[in-house]
């Protein structure tokens, strides 16, 4: 590699990481309640503030969702950029293909089912956090596994999108059916469910969501070099040494585990899947997922802190849906990655 | 073991199909073998299958006695290169760094390259006389300046085999020899074993050392001048349009 181009992807990552702290104490300052920077930072390293109440606020509502926020970043930026590669697709992402909605699927089968055996959700603590967990990367991994088998035989991508939006509508149908036959309770915890964003995340579901994200990374990183084989295509691949069955699955279990797990707690957030990839391509001229997948992360951290940002700006009443931020970034962009390359063959 | 490419009872298809069956070749090694066969008679077929792309259904490829069938996709990568006929369409990447692809099979899990292997990019690089392409970008390049990069990715690769299906399908006439000559010398003086699928009949009778002749779901192993010496060329285009001749060694129209 050029040491002008490897330089210029150390800075890159050096203000991304800048970008990340700044980011995220701004998004720890802003809410309802003001509280002076000085305080935040003495509260985040273990100090007691002016008023105690401030502790709480940031310990227990505005640090877990500023973490959920950085943990949602990463993983989704990540599986979408597996997705893209796997599927050699510059459309895909976990949310476009409705793998967010298969894990919907898993978490409503999980919830609804619940009932049959008359227990309630809400009553058992670890359990019904990881089996949600548990629910949602199944669903994830049963979209996906649907999606590789009828991927390859479409030449035309934007195909993929009408394939991907049906899938989308007729899990919602079957969500439907299931909240039919739901008992009331079930169904208001579903419900709840759905309405989920960053700030729905408690500090028991990060201390289970966390390890599993950072493991699902750090597995996406070691996967980069049979990545990088998959951009010549799988007979290439092959021939390079790459087994393509076994690493196949070992990256739709990576991606569903990245985005079943996070749309467990967070409920499921789009774009940010595809549009991350992109950027971090753009931005480095390179297609090497040992450069891609760090910068994809942060890249993703930043963007999610930001909407989150955005979503809760003074004089706002209330904080806005971080779904509808995501989208409003995603999908001009998505709309420009269409025009821009009317025949769109390649990722790059 | 005797330096041979033997292919024992082969039986090569898809799924259940089989196109080719019975398939027994033995040639020595350090050869050019042209692959000649009608379109649909299954040539790319049994090239994929010994390249291990696609299973086998019955029989052996061995190499120096070594069945390269039942080796994993790792060591095989080590002994066999491909190149295809189709195009890899990939962006933001130096035709140096696609290059870089064929050593694959020998970096560490992070695909870090070390000096050995810069060493053979280089001469990948010399061999096609690449130097002026090796900093653009791969996406730039002509039909005929990617297949020859191609073929650089599979000579890096260092296998003593390279099959190439058709891979001057798309090139004009300078490129097809260009990439012919490139093969032979390969073969010459890198004492590589290229096995290529081709159309350019009348080039590979003047180039090649050995002839794989796909016809009647058959495939037979013959020297270049059995070839011209026979009228099997003539029947393989069972048309009343064209012909070979046999003086000039290349094809008449009728």
């Amino acid at each position: 590699m050029k040491q002008g181009k490897s330089n210029k992807t150390i800075y890159l990552i050096a203000s991304l990481i800048i970008g990340t702290v700044l980011f995220f104490i701004l998004d720890l300052f802003l809410g309802s309640v003001h509280i002076p920077i000085k305080n935040i930072i003495a509260i985040l390293f273990g100090e007691i503030p002016e008023k105690e109440s401030w502790s709480v606020i940031i310990l227990e509502s505005r640090l877990p969702k500023a973490i959920a926020a950085i943990l949602c970043g990463a993983a989704l930026s990540v599986s979408g950029l597996q997705m893209q590669t796997l599927f050699r697709n510059p459309l895909a992402g976990p949310y476009i293909l409705g793998i967010s909605s298969g894990a919907g699927l898993g978490v409503a089968i999980f919830i609804m089912g619940l009932s049959f055996l008359g227990v309630s959700v809400t009553g058992i603590g670890l359990p019904a956090n990881s089996g949600m967990i548990i629910s949602s990367i199944l669903g994830s991994f049963g979209v996906l596994a649907i999606l590789l088998s009828i991927i390859n035989r479409l030449k035309d991508i934007m195909t993929v999108l009408i394939l991907g939006i049906m899938i989308g509508s007729v899990i919602t149908a079957i969500i439907g059916i299931i909240q039919y036959f739901s008992h009331d309770s079930q169904l208001k915890s579903f419900i709840m469910w759905t309405m989920g964003d960053l700030s729905s995340i408690t500090n028991s579901q990060l201390t289970l969501l966390a390890p599993i994200v950072l493991i699902g990374l750090a597995l996406a990183f070691i996967s980069s070099k049979s990545l990088n084989a998959y951009l010549l295509g799988e007979e290439y691949a092959t021939s390079l040494g790459v087994n393509i069955k076994k690493s196949r699955i070992i990256i739709i279990v990576i991606t569903s585990v990245l985005t079943g797990s996070i749309t467990a707690y967070c409920g499921p957030i789009g774009f940010i899947g595809i549009v991350i990839p992109h950027l971090a391509r753009m931005i480095s001229n390179s297609s090497d997922h040992k450069i891609l997948i760090p910068l994809s992360i942060l890249l993703g951290i930043n963007v999610l802190l930001i909407s989150d940002i955005i979503s809760q700006l003074p004089g706002l009443e209330q904080s806005l849906p971080i779904n509808s931020i995501t989208s409003l970034i995603g999908i001009p962009f998505i709309i420009w990655i269409i025009l821009k390359n009317k025949k769109i063959t390649n990722l790059n | 073991m005797s330096k041979q490419i033997n292919i024992s009872s082969l039986a090569v298809g898809y799924d259940k199909k089989i196109i080719l069956e019975n398939i027994n070749l033995v040639t020595e090694t350090n050869k050019m073998i042209a692959v000649f066969g009608r379109n649909g008679q299954g040539k790319s077929t049994l090239l994929k299958t010994i390249a291990g792309l696609l299973p086998s259904i019955k029989g052996t490829f061995s190499y120096e006695g070594n069945d390269i069938l039942n080796l994993s996709e790792k060591e095989r990568s080590k002994l066999l290169s491909i190149v295809s006929t189709t195009q890899t369409d990939i962006g933001g990447i130096t035709v140096k760094d696609f290059i870089a692809f064929g050593r694959f099979p020998y970096t560490n899990w992070l695909g870090i390259n070390k000096e050995k292997d810069y060493q053979e990019i280089d001469k990948a690089i010399k061999l096609c006389k690449l130097e002026v392409l090796a900093n653009r970008n791969y996406n730039e390049l002509s039909d005929g300046e990617k297949q020859k990069v191609n073929i650089a990715r599979a000579i890096a690769q260092n296998t003593p085999i390279i099959i190439l299906d058709e891979p001057t399908v798309h090139l004009d006439l300078i490129n097809k020899v260009e990439v012919f000559k490139l093969l032979k010398e390969l073969v010459a003086n890198h004492s590589k074993t290229v096995i290529i699928s081709t159309h350019q009949i009348e080039y590979a009778l003047q180039i090649c050392d050995e002839i794989w002749l796909i016809h009647n779901n058959k495939v037979e192993a013959l020297s270049p001048t059995e070839i011209t010496n026979s009228n099997k060329l003539t029947e393989m285009f069972n048309d009343e349009i064209i012909s070979f001749d046999k003086a000039t060694q290349s094809f008449r129209l009728k």
